[in-house]
């Protein structure tokens, strides 16, 4: 049987520390969302001053990205094209979130919400690089 | 016919039990019906928990679970219920992971620990507690409390309730003196 690699815990919290500094960089008040290749929670921060909504809006862009194996953009645009049927789909199209890839396996994903959508995937970006 | 001087009876009955205040004939008082003077669990919301002191009890949690080869889940919210920080450990049931945002939040909301909960049904026969809104009745919930003011709540699951509990408790305690 096939085997893959799965996030640990420390796994998230060195990808969460990589986020949470490019945020601090930045300035930037965010919640960020770690979860599994099954979409569920594995870790989670909310930085003072951002909204309990990102909360709940990280979550959904990272479950997103984790179940659908391709960043929360590639759905944004697809719609914004003009796909609009895509909105029926279980998905939070909005850019943000990131898929986490190991070995070509995807073990997880990044979702953040707190600033521009295009700043909240630079944060998750930044936890991606940080897995080396 | 029978059923109707049953009722006659009932009614009569009742009637000259309040006339006469003669108590032995009453029917057992239902409890829900005495109103208390105060309010229960009167907590005024406080500034919510800040991200550090909130990963500071996740990770007491974490520790106290480890110690005793626990896998848990754990979340901390703010008074408003939403999250703030959240962990699961290596190899906690994922059942969990909602479980104990949904303890946390339930201890923040109604500002009590969520074995009130427990209790109420378990204990107290009281099943209505079931029916309102946000509820788990399920120990493992504890309000964050500080200078006598909310300021959040934590929730543990991923073990049996009392498993919950012990790791909760000490999670808690880095707030509540």
């Amino acid at each position: 049987m096939k085997t893959k690699p799965c996030l640990t815990l420390e796994d998230c919290k060195k990808i969460g520390a990589a986020c949470e500094a490019e945020a601090r960089k930045n300035k930037w008040n965010v919640v960020i969302a770690i979860l599994d290749e099954g979409g569920h929670l594995l870790w989670l921060e909310r930085m003072d001053g951002a909204t309990p909504a990102n909360a709940e809006i990280a979550i959904g862009k990272g479950r997103t990205a984790a179940v659908t194996r391709r960043t929360t953009k590639t759905w944004e645009d697809r719609i914004a094209g003009g796909r609009l049927a895509m909105l029926g789909m279980p998905v939070l199209p909005v850019q943000g979130g990131v898929p986490i890839v190991v070995q070509n396996e995807c073990v997880g994903a990044i979702g953040v919400s707190g600033v521009q959508s295009h700043e909240d995937e630079q944060i998750a970006n930044a936890g991606i690089a940080a897995l080396g | 016919m029978m059923l109707k001087s049953v009722f006659t009876t009932a009614v009569l009955g009742a009637a000259l039990a309040v006339s006469g205040g003669s108590s032995a004939q009453q029917p057992a008082q239902n409890p829900l019906d005495v109103i208390p003077e105060k309010m229960p669990f009167d907590i005024p919301s406080g500034t919510p928990i800040t991200l550090d002191r909130a990963q500071a009890a996740v990770a007491a949690a974490i520790a106290e679970s480890k110690k005793r080869d626990w896998r848990m889940n754990v979340a901390v919210v703010g008074p408003s219920g939403r999250l703030i920080a959240f962990a699961r450990m290596d190899g906690a049931q994922r059942a969990s992971i909602n479980i104990a945002e949904h303890k946390a939040r339930t201890a923040a909301l109604y500002r009590r620990e969520t074995k009130v909960f427990e209790n109420a049904v378990q204990q107290g026969n009281l099943h209505y507690i079931l029916t309102l809104d946000d509820v788990i009745a399920s120990r493992g919930g504890i309000p964050l409390v500080e200078g006598g003011k909310l300021i959040g709540g934590i929730g543990c699951s991923g073990g049996t309730g009392s498993q919950d509990e012990a790791v909760c408790k000490v999670g808690a305690a880095t707030i509540n003196k």
